[in-house]
């Protein structure tokens, strides 16, 4: 049988400044690391260091078998990786998780909310945006400032495909020509058709409460509503109980869950 | 950077000492099996257990400090080597906790020293004790009296790969049963402070049927109030209750 | 005592001790035995070589048989050879000696079954597979139950009733033992010799049975917390418990023997020639058990002190049973005896 803990390798063929502590790494797998999907995670780290989850900020297609991670340098392997270069190999395990209910946006209003490094996840919806047949979608994202938006060269191409963008950040700077504020009051303005809304949360816990509840006073239900909780892991298969919430592992039963698989355990905000 | 990448220049360490017993100095000299590693991957330009010379300039790249700050001068000296080093870990009870050197703290320092010294000693420059990071910054704890090999091997190997150090955070007990011992708290009475100290010993003492004494430390959000109940419970008297946790905690439980 | 039985084979004999001590002596040439051995008052589980050794009388142990052996304390799951050309990953190679564990009381042995559901699941743990698969099950029916059992009230003993999972099982009858082989592997490669039971065998055993559960103390509504852990989560009790008397050692959940959890770390020498990718059992009472950037999902000692009661007592939904098997370790070795079942009691009052 084979051992589930022996990471891949996998190349770094280049690497994009996002905001100050965030790099995006393109990365280019050993034959072999099965494909993830919008939504899904790698356990991504070094021999020596450690592993941690990170998100597929890019899938691969099917032109490409290379997919992107970015990453904010905040402990011990996410600073590590923050140091790697073009060329340098790197270790994963993966994909793991339920990434987005994709089949459930077919010809709805697909809302995608973000905070944050919580754009990632969501990045690959964007990605294959054509595919998902959804009436109309639009993407909410909020940050800090201005300087610590990430993917800030990709909004233009969204939108020219079609995807509603609206930009808000808490404190705006000089130049800054979007919205002001929490991502919530975006959604209180937003037109949406409850029984024809799927949103796609993801974001700091707190954020992502505030938007479901917004959503919710819209009449939109808990079960079209998804969130991706973010919880320690260190093994990304349902053994190392880290993340446990509830009866639910967050890294084998999610990351993205309904919020009605979620409301009512405690130890979190929903 | 991958860590095998060709680096060539060793890393500068220096280990320093201030009022202690020099015990977890001894340890790094007698590191076993790993001594000769540690020399031959550290550029140990300070370290006068094992070289008698040695220049206490710096730049390190990692200093090593023991002991409590007991005089001025020495903390004149610690922040010299903070400002010359890249990375500080405090190694031992004393330098993180005042350990033994800090049961002065709960009296007044005339007092003791009297007690101590019997007469007036004219040249003594003892002060109230003190932590490390009470004077500077402190980038790790490399906990025990003296330190366990785990966390010692820890911080070095922190060095060698570039990454910060996860030192062990978890109670005796944890490392007590991962050893089976059968517990001497709940089986005999007896007042082990295994409960609320940081691991890092391998559950030492409780191995070879003693009471934990807490030489780690205690661990970051112990329940303090509730161990002190239980070993009232046991028959221990307040003062006894008392010097089992200020026996190497006296400054930080002071606070 | 390994002959064969020309006529018919039996899977369920009433056998003599002397004859069962035989029985199991020959199985040593191939089997490492574990059972539950001396100890200073606590029996506990470790390798014997003489089935005298084995105290079939023993109450509990410390540490769980079942988590000890099979999902082992501390143990390495990987490593990586340093070479110039980066860290090369090798596989330890997988346990595959044939081990008896002797001597598995019934909620020992349903806590075998729970650690099953975790660790062959969707993601099977090659290391615990490997154990499990090479170590033979006997288990035995309880013969005294202590102040702190509570099997009775969550169906998990005192006799052992699940018809698989393990591979013999034994009752101390008095005079007699019974053996019943369960298992097919067990079936195929143990012969028995000896009285099949009769009808008053089995009477008798059921008497037994009924006897020991006169001696039950515990009793709580077992059904029913889910409402009331669910709609009450920030009940007193939780925090008056946990501020005022646990200690956040971890001991409960290290001794339980359906807690899994664990910590995954790497281990590298000064030399830096090997790295070691090392798992530990881990502790969810512990700070920083759910510590991630953002925060700490369970920050206060309330909310670590709940996560063990309701993953025990609630929570079926996980694996379909309940985490507890009513065995009573974490009480009986909590420092301060926290009683899981007396926080229930009063939840639901
Ligand atoms: C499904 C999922 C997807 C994710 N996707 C992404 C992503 O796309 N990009 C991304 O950047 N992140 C992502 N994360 C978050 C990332 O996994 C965490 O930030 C992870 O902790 C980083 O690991 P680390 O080793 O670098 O940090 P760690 O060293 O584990 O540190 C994490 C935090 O905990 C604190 N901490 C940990 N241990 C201790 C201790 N003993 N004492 C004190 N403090 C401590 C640290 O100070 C730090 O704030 C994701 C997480 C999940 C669950
Ligand atoms: S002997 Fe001491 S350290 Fe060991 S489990 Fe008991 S209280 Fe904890
Ligand atoms: S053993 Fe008792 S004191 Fe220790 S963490 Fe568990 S409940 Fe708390
Ligand atoms: S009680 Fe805690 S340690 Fe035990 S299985 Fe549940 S989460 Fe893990
Ligand atoms: S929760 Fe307590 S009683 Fe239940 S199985 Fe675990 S240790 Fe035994």
């Amino acid at each position: 049988m084979k051992n589930p803990y022996v990471p891949f390798k996998a190349v770094i063929r280049g690497i994009g400044q996002e905001a100050g502590d965030v790099k995006t790494f393109l990365l280019e797998p050993e034959s072999g690391f099965p494909p993830g999907a919008p939504g899904q995670f790698n356990m991504v780290g070094y021999p020596g260091v450690g592993e941690a989850p990170v998100s597929l900020s890019r899938v691969p297609m099917e032109d490409s078998d290379l997919f992107e991670h970015t990453i904010r340098a905040v402990g011990r392997v996410t600073d590590f990786l923050s140091t790697f270069r073009e060329g340098d190999e790197i270790f994963l395990r993966g994909p793991f998780g339920r990434g987005w209910p994709l089949n459930e946006v077919k010809g709805k209003h697909l809302v995608l909310v973000s905070g944050g490094l919580g754009l990632a996840p969501i990045r690959p919806v964007v990605q294959i945006a054509d595919k998902l047949k959804a009436r109309r979608i639009t993407l909410l994202h909020g940050a800090r400032d201005p300087g610590s938006v990430i993917f800030k060269t990709e909004f233009r191409h969204w939108r020219k495909k079609g995807i509603d963008v609206e930009l808000t950040v808490d404190e705006p700077g000089k130049g800054w020509r979007y919205h002001t504020g929490i991502v919530t009051e975006i959604i209180r303005r937003l037109k949406i058709a409850p029984a024809e809304a799927v949103a796609f949360i993801c974001g700091p816990e707190i954020m992502m409460r505030f938007a479901a509840n917004e959503l919710f006073l819209k009449d939109v239900p808990g079960s079209s509503v998804y969130v991706s909780p973010e919880r320690r892991m260190r093994c990304g298969m349902g053994l190392c109980g880290h993340c446990q919430h509830g009866v639910w592992f967050v890294c084998k039963d999610g990351p993205v869950f309904s919020y009605r698989e979620l409301r009512g355990y405690p130890d979190a905000l929903f | 950077m991958p860590f095998f990448s060709g680096e060539k220049r060793k890393p500068r360490a220096g280990f320093f000492k201030f009022s202690c017993c020099t015990g977890c100095g001894f340890e790094l000299a007698y590191f076993q099996r790993s001594l000769e590693d540690t020399l031959k991957s550290f550029d140990f330009t300070f370290f006068r257990l094992a070289y008698s010379s040695g220049a206490l300039e710096g730049p390190f790249d990692l200093a090593l400090v023991e002991g409590t700050v007991t005089e001025p001068h020495q903390a004149v000296e610690l922040k010299r080597i903070r400002e010359n080093s890249a990375v500080l870990y405090a190694v031992g009870s004393c330098a993180i906790a005042g350990g033994i050197p800090a049961i002065k703290a709960g009296g007044r320092e005339l007092e003791i020293e009297k007690r101590v010294y019997q007469k007036k000693l004219y040249r003594l420059t003892s002060m109230r004790p003190s932590v490390l990071s009470d004077y500077v910054k402190v980038d790790g704890c490399v906990r025990g009296c003296p330190p366990g090999r785990r966390d010692l091997e820890e911080a070095l190997v922190s060095i060698l790969l570039h990454r910060r150090p996860e030192f062990i955070e978890y109670s005796v007990c944890v490392e007590c049963k991962l050893r089976g011992n059968i517990c001497l708290l709940v089986d005999e009475g007896l007042p082990c402070m295994g409960p609320v100290t940081n691991a890092g010993c391998g559950a030492l003492c409780p191995a070879c049927h003693r009471a934990c004494y807490s030489c780690f430390g205690l661990m970051s959000r112990a329940n303090i109030p509730a161990l002190k109940n239980k070993f009232r419970e046991l028959g221990l008297s307040g003062e006894e209750i008392e010097r089992r946790f200020t026996l190497f905690d006296a400054l930080r439980l002071k606070k | 005592m390994n002959g064969e039985n020309t006529f018919q084979k039996n899977y369920e004999a009433l056998i003599s001790r002397e004859l069962l001590a035989a029985w199991v002596e020959g199985f040593k040439e191939n089997f490492r035995l574990i059972g539950p051995a001396g100890g200073k008052g606590e029996a506990e589980f470790r390798e014997v070589f003489s089935f005298n050794e084995i105290n079939l009388d023993y109450q509990s142990t410390m540490l769980p048989p079942g988590k000890t052996f099979l999902l082992k304390p501390v143990e390495e799951i990987l490593s990586f050879n340093i070479t110039p050309g980066g860290p090369v990953a090798e596989e330890p190679p997988l346990p595959d000696r044939k081990r008896i564990l002797f001597g598995v009381h019934a909620c020992d042995t349903h806590a075998i079954l729970y650690l099953d559901k975790v660790f062959l699941g969707v993601f099977p743990d090659p290391f615990y597979r490997a154990r499990r698969e090479n170590t033979f099950i006997f288990s035995l029916n309880c013969k005294t139950v202590s102040g702190l059992c509570f099997c009775h009230l969550v169906g998990t003993g005192p006799f052992l009733k699940a018809q698989s999972g393990y591979d013999v099982l034994l009752t101390d009858m008095g005079s007699e033992f019974l053996v019943e082989l369960k298992s097919v592997r067990a079936k195929k490669i143990f012969s028995l010799e000896g009285r099949p039971p009769e009808g008053r065998d089995l009477e008798k055993k059921k008497e037994l049975e009924l006897e020991l559960l006169k001696n039950f103390r515990k009793d709580f509504k077992a059904d029913g917390l889910r409402e009331v852990f669910l709609s009450r989560p920030d009940h007193p009790v939780l925090k008056e418990t946990a501020e005022g008397r646990c200690l956040s050692c971890g001991n409960c959940v290290m001794v339980c023997p359906t807690c899994f959890c664990h910590d995954i770390y790497d281990e590298a020498g000064v030399s830096l020639a090997r790295i070691k990718r090392m798992r530990r059992w881990d502790a969810c009472q512990d700070y920083f058990f759910a510590k991630v950037h953002g925060g700490n999902f369970r920050e206060e000692r309330q909310a670590r002190l709940r996560q063990f009661v309701f993953h025990k007592l609630d929570y079926e939904g996980q694996f379909g049973v309940k985490g507890t098997v009513g065995c009573g370790r974490c009480i009986r070795w909590c420092p301060t005896g926290i009683d899981l079942t007396e926080i229930a009691k009063e939840m639901m009052k």
